[in-house]
C-alpha cells in the first residue's frame, strides 16, 4: 500500500467497552479505489473498528486521517459530510417510511426547505441502474422481505457519494443472483475511485472480490496483505491463531451411553430440520456465527418460539411444549442469553431471584417463609460459588459474573433433566467464567443433560463432549472431543472439508 | 384491513357522531353551535397540534399548560413595560425559550420526556408565580386591554380571532411536517431514532426543535389568554388541558409509538371530544357520563393502536 495515495489511515485505534478491549491499537491504511475485505470470528472487533471510522463510536485513543488531514468524527453526520458512509450489520430503517425516503434519509436532495422529489426519483433510478436491483420506491419498508430491506441499506450507503463506503455483511440475506449484482456494483464503484471496506463472513466472497484482506482476532489485526496471497485455509488459520489443547478441564467426561433427550426435524422460520440428541450427563455445544440460529434452537425447545414441525423427546416420551411454563413442568430449563432483560429481576434479592420458579415450595400457611427461602438460597449460593455479602442484597448490586451465577443457582434449584444455557459467560471476568465452567461440569456430573451455546469457541471446545456447528439455520456438522479448533471454525463459514460427518 | 380500521376508524366514529347529533338535536346543526364549538376548542387546537408533533417525534410534552400559563404572565408584564406588539412577541418568545430549556435539558441528559416535562411543568408553574409575585397580573393600560380583546375575541364571519390564529398555526405546523425535510426527519426520528442517527440525521436537533415549537405553541395559547381576560394568572391553564391535548392525537389515530400520524388527526381528536361534550349537553346527558364516555374512547384508541402494532409484528 503506497502511503502517498492513502485515502484513510488509522493510527493505533483503541476502543474499550467495560472490561472488554474490543479494538486494541489497530493501525491500517486504505488506498483510493481499493476493495478491502475485513474478516474475523465473532467479537474479533471488525464492526467496532468500522464504526469508529464511520463516526458511530468515538475511539478511546488513536487517530484517523482522511485524505491527508486528521479527522475526529463525533457522529455519523460528521463522517458523512466528510465522505464516509457505513451500512451497518443490523438493518436500520425507519419502518413506516417508504423505500425512497429511507434511501435518502439524512441526505435528502433539497429544494429550499422541501425535499426535491424529482431529483430523488432520478437519483433513485440511477442507483437502480447501477446496482440492477429491483425495488419499488413507494413501498413501505416494514412490509418488505429482509433481502429487500438489505437492498435499501445498500442503496443508502451508495447514495451518499462517499469516498469510503463501509459495508458490514451486505450479502447476508441476498440470493446468489443479487449477490452477483452487488459484487458487480462494488467493482464498478472501485473503478470510479471509491474505496470499499467489506466486512464479511463469506470467505469465498472476500477472496473473489477484494484486493486486500485484513484478518482480525481479539481486537488486533493479525495480518493485512494482498488477497491473492490468501486461501480459505490461510484466512481461517489467521482467525483462529494459537492452537489450544482442546479440553482444558482435565477431568473425565460425565457423559453416559444413555440417550436422555432428542429433537427431530425442528423447523420454523429460522430453523431447517434440526435433529440431535443429548445423553445423560453430556454437555452438547452449539457453535456458529451470531445469527446462525443457535439461540432460535434453544427458544424453540423451551417453548418460547413456535415450531412449524418437529418433535422433542425426553426419556422416551414425546413432549408437547407450547410455552416456557410447559417446558419447565416437563423437565427442561433455560438460562437465557440476556441475563439482565430475560433472566433476573434486578431489584429483587438474590434469594428471590434464585427461587423465582419455585416459590411455591416455600409456602407456609399461605405466606412465604423467608427463613426457609434464605436458608436454601445460601446452600445454592455455595453450590454455584456465588460471591455476595448478604443473601437479601439485590441482584443489581452484584457483578455480571455473579448475576449469572444466580441464574445457575436457580437452575440447580429447579433441577431440570435438560438444561439449556445460552451465552452464560458474555461480559464476565475470567474468575467468574472459570466458576461457571466448573458449575456446568458439576451439573453434568450430577446427571443433567446440558445444551451449551456460546460464541466463544475456546470455551465451547473446552467444556463440551460434542459440538454441533450451526450454519444458516441448519446443523452443518458434528464434532466429538477431542476437537480440532481449525476444523470447527472453518465449519462456521460453511466449510466442512476434512470434518467428520456423523 | 386492521390497519385501515385503525387509520380511518376515527373518521367514521366522528362522522357517525355528527350524523346522530344532527338528527337527534335540532339546535346542533346551527351556525351558532358550530361557532361555539370552535371558540371553545381554539386553545386545545394549538396544544393538540404541538403534542401531535411531539408524539410523532416519539416524545411527550406535559409542560404545555404550565408553559402557556407562564407565557401569559410574561406577556402581561412585557405589555405593561413595552407596549402591546413587543409584549406579544416577548410572550411568544418566552414560550419558545421554555421549550428550548425543555429540549436542552431532556435531550442533553437523555431523561424520559414524560417524566422530564412533568418535572419542568412544576418548575414553569413556579416560574409563573415568581413573575407575577402572587396570583394575578393585569394589563394596566385600558386601551391596550381593549385592543388585545378585540384582536383575539373579536369576531370575523361569526368566529373569534383566536380560532383563526389556532387554525393557521395548526396548518403551518401541518404543512411543515408533511412537506419539508425537517418534517420527514421528525417522522424518521420518531419511527426509529437509531436508524435516523446512523443515517446522519442530527436527531438531537430535531427533538429540540420539537420542544421549541411546543413552547411557541404554548406561548400563543398564553397570549390568547391575555387577549381574552386582559390579565395573566397562575391558574390560567390547568394541566387537564395538557392531558386532553395528549389524548386527542391518540384518539385521532396517531400511534403512541411515534413515527406516524398527522396534525389533522390531533385536530380531529379535539373535535371529537367537543362533539361528545356539546352533543351530550344538547341531549341533556349528565356530565358524569360524558367523562366516562371520553375515558373509554381514549382507552379504545390506545388499545386499537397496540393491537395493530402486534398484528404487524
Amino acid at each position: 500500500m503506497n502511503s502517498s495515495t492513502a485515502l484513510v489511515r488509522v493510527h493505533e485505534l483503541t476502543k474499550t467497552f467495560g472490561a472488554t478491549r474490543a479494538v486494541r491499537s489497530v493501525s491500517l491504511s486504505f488506498t483510493e479505489g481499493e476493495i478491502i475485505g475485513l474478516v474475523g470470528e465473532n467479537g474479533a472487533g471488525k464492526s467496532t473498528l468500522a464504526k469508529m471510522i464511520a463516526g458511530v463510536y468515538t475511539a478511546d485513543s488513536g487517530r484517523i486521517e482522511f485524505a491527508g488531514s486528521e479527522v475526529s468524527f463525533r457522529s455519523p453526520f460528521e463522517a458523512l459530510r466528510t465522505g464516509v458512509a457505513m451500512m451497518a450489520q443490523e438493518i436500520m430503517l425507519v419502518p413506516d417510511a417508504t423505500v425512497i425516503e429511507n434511501v435518502f434519509l439524512g441526505s435528502t436532495p433539497r429544494r429550499g426547505i422541501a425535499p426535491n422529489k424529482s431529483k430523488m426519483r432520478s437519483d433513485f433510478k440511477e442507483l437502480l441502474e447501477l446496482t440492477k436491483f429491483e425495488l419499488d420506491p413507494k413501498a413501505v419498508v416494514s412490509r418488505l422481505r429482509l433481502a429487500d430491506q438489505q437492498k435499501v441499506e445498500i442503496l443508502r450507503s451508495l447514495s451518499r457519494n462517499a469516498k469510503l463506503i463501509i459495508m458490514d455483511e451486505p450479502s447476508a440475506s441476498l440470493t446468489a443472483d443479487e449477490v452477483a449484482r452487488l459484487h458487480a456494483t462494488i467493482r464498478e464503484l472501485a473503478r470510479r475511485g471509491v474505496t470499499i471496506l467489506l466486512i464479511s463472513h463469506f470467505l469465498e466472497e472476500v477472496l473473489e472480490l477484494t484486493t486486500t484482506t485484513i484478518v482480525m482476532r481479539d481486537g488486533e489485526v493479525v495480518k493485512a496483505g494482498p488477497t491473492k496471497d490468501e486461501t480459505i485455509d490461510s484466512l481461517v488459520s489467521g482467525m483462529v491463531g494459537r492452537s489450544l489443547e482442546t479440553r482444558y478441564f482435565d477431568n473425565d467426561s460425565a457423559a453416559t451411553q444413555q440417550v436422555r433427550f432428542s429433537v427431530e426435524g425442528l423447523t420454523n422460520s429460522a430453523l431447517h430440520d434440526i435433529s440431535f440428541e443429548i445423553h445423560q450427563g453430556e454437555i452438547l455445544g452449539l457453535a456458529g456465527l451470531i445469527g446462525a440460529g443457535r439461540t432460535e434452537i434453544a427458544r424453540a425447545i423451551f417453548g418460547a418460539d413456535a415450531l412449524d414441525s418437529g418433535t422433542v423427546t425426553l426419556e422416551g416420551k414425546k413432549l408437547s411444549v407450547t410455552s416456557p411454563r410447559d417446558a419447565i413442568k416437563q423437565g427442561i430449563y433455560m438460562i437465557p442469553e440476556n441475563r439482565k432483560e430475560e433472566g433476573l429481576i434486578l431489584e429483587a434479592s438474590i434469594s428471590e431471584n434464585m427461587m423465582l420458579s419455585t416459590l411455591k415450595r416455600y409456602r407456609k400457611a399461605g405466606s412465604l417463609s423467608t427463613r426457609k427461602l434464605g436458608k436454601r438460597a445460601v446452600e445454592l449460593a455455595g453450590e454455584v460459588d456465588l460471591r455476595y455479602s448478604k443473601i437479601t442484597q439485590s441482584a443489581l448490586s452484584l457483578s455480571g459474573g455473579n448475576q449469572q451465577k444466580i441464574l445457575f443457582g436457580r437452575a440447580v434449584e429447579v433441577a431440570p433433566k435438560v438444561l439449556i444455557v445460552d451465552e452464560p459467560t458474555r461480559g464476565v471476568d475470567i474468575a467468574a467464567k472459570r466458576a461457571i465452567h466448573e458449575t456446568l461440569l458439576d451439573l453434568a456430573k450430577s446427571g443433567m443433560s446440558i445444551l451449551f451455546i456460546s460464541s466463544e469457541i475456546e470455551e465451547v471446545l473446552g467444556v463440551c463432549d460434542r459440538v454441533l456447528v450451526i450454519h444458516q439455520g441448519k446443523v452443518q456438522v458434528q464434532f466429538t472431543a477431542p476437537f480440532n479448533q481449525k476444523q470447527v471454525v472453518a465449519a462456521f463459514f460453511g466449510q466442512t472439508s476434512g470434518a467428520k460427518h456423523d | 384491513m386492521i390497519e385501515k380500521l385503525r387509520s380511518y376508524g376515527i373518521v367514521g366514529v366522528f362522522g357517525l357522531l355528527f350524523v346522530v347529533l344532527a338528527i337527534s338535536s335540532p339546535s346542533f346543526l346551527s351556525w351558532q353551535n358550530a361557532a361555539n364549538i370552535l371558540d371553545q376548542s381554539s386553545i386545545l387546537f394549538i396544544m393538540a397540534t404541538v403534542l401531535t408533533l411531539c408524539i410523532i417525534a416519539g416524545i411527550f410534552d406535559l409542560s404545555v399548560a404550565a408553559t402557556a400559563t407562564a407565557s401569559a404572565i410574561m406577556t402581561v408584564n412585557a405589555i405593561n413595560a413595552f407596549g402591546m406588539v413587543i409584549g406579544i412577541i416577548v410572550g411568544l418568545g418566552f414560550g419558545g425559550v421554555l421549550g428550548l430549556l425543555n429540549g436542552l435539558g431532556i435531550v442533553g441528559t437523555n431523561v424520559n420526556s414524560f417524566i422530564g416535562t412533568l418535572a419542568t411543568s412544576f418548575a414553569f408553574r413556579g416560574l409563573g408565580l415568581i413573575l407575577c409575585s402572587g396570583g394575578l397580573v393585569s394589563i394596566t393600560n385600558k386601551d391596550t386591554a381593549v385592543a388585545m380583546r378585540s384582536a383575539f375575541e373579536g369576531k370575523f364571519l361569526g368566529i373569534k380571532g383566536a380560532v383563526y390564529i389556532a387554525l393557521i398555526f395548526s396548518a403551518i405546523v401541518g404543512i411543515f411536517l408533511s412537506r419539508t425535510i425537517w418534517g420527514r426527519n421528525v417522522y424518521a426520528v420518531g419511527g426509529n431514532p437509531q436508524a435516523a442517527y446512523l443515517a446522519g440525521i442530527r436527531t438531537n436537533r430535531i427533538l429540540i426543535s420539537c420542544y421549541v415549537l411546543s413552547g411557541i405553541g404554548a406561548g400563543i395559547a398564553g397570549v390568547i389568554y391575555v387577549g381574552r381576560y386582559g390579565s395573566g394568572a397562575t391558574n390560567a391553564y390547568s394541566d387537564t388541558i395538557a392531558f386532553t391535548a395528549i389524548a386527542a392525537p391518540v384518539v385521532g389515530g396517531v400511534s403512541v409509538f411515534g413515527g406516524s400520524g398527522a396534525i389533522w388527526r390531533g385536530i380531529l381528536g379535539i373535535l371529537t371530544f367537543a362533539l361528545i361534550g356539546n352533543g351530550l349537553n344538547l341531549l341533556g346527558v349528565d356530565t358524569t357520563y360524558q367523562l366516562t364516555a371520553l375515558g373509554l374512547l381514549i382507552f379504545a384508541a390506545v388499545a386499537a393502536d397496540q393491537v395493530f402494532r402486534r398484528s404487524r409484528g
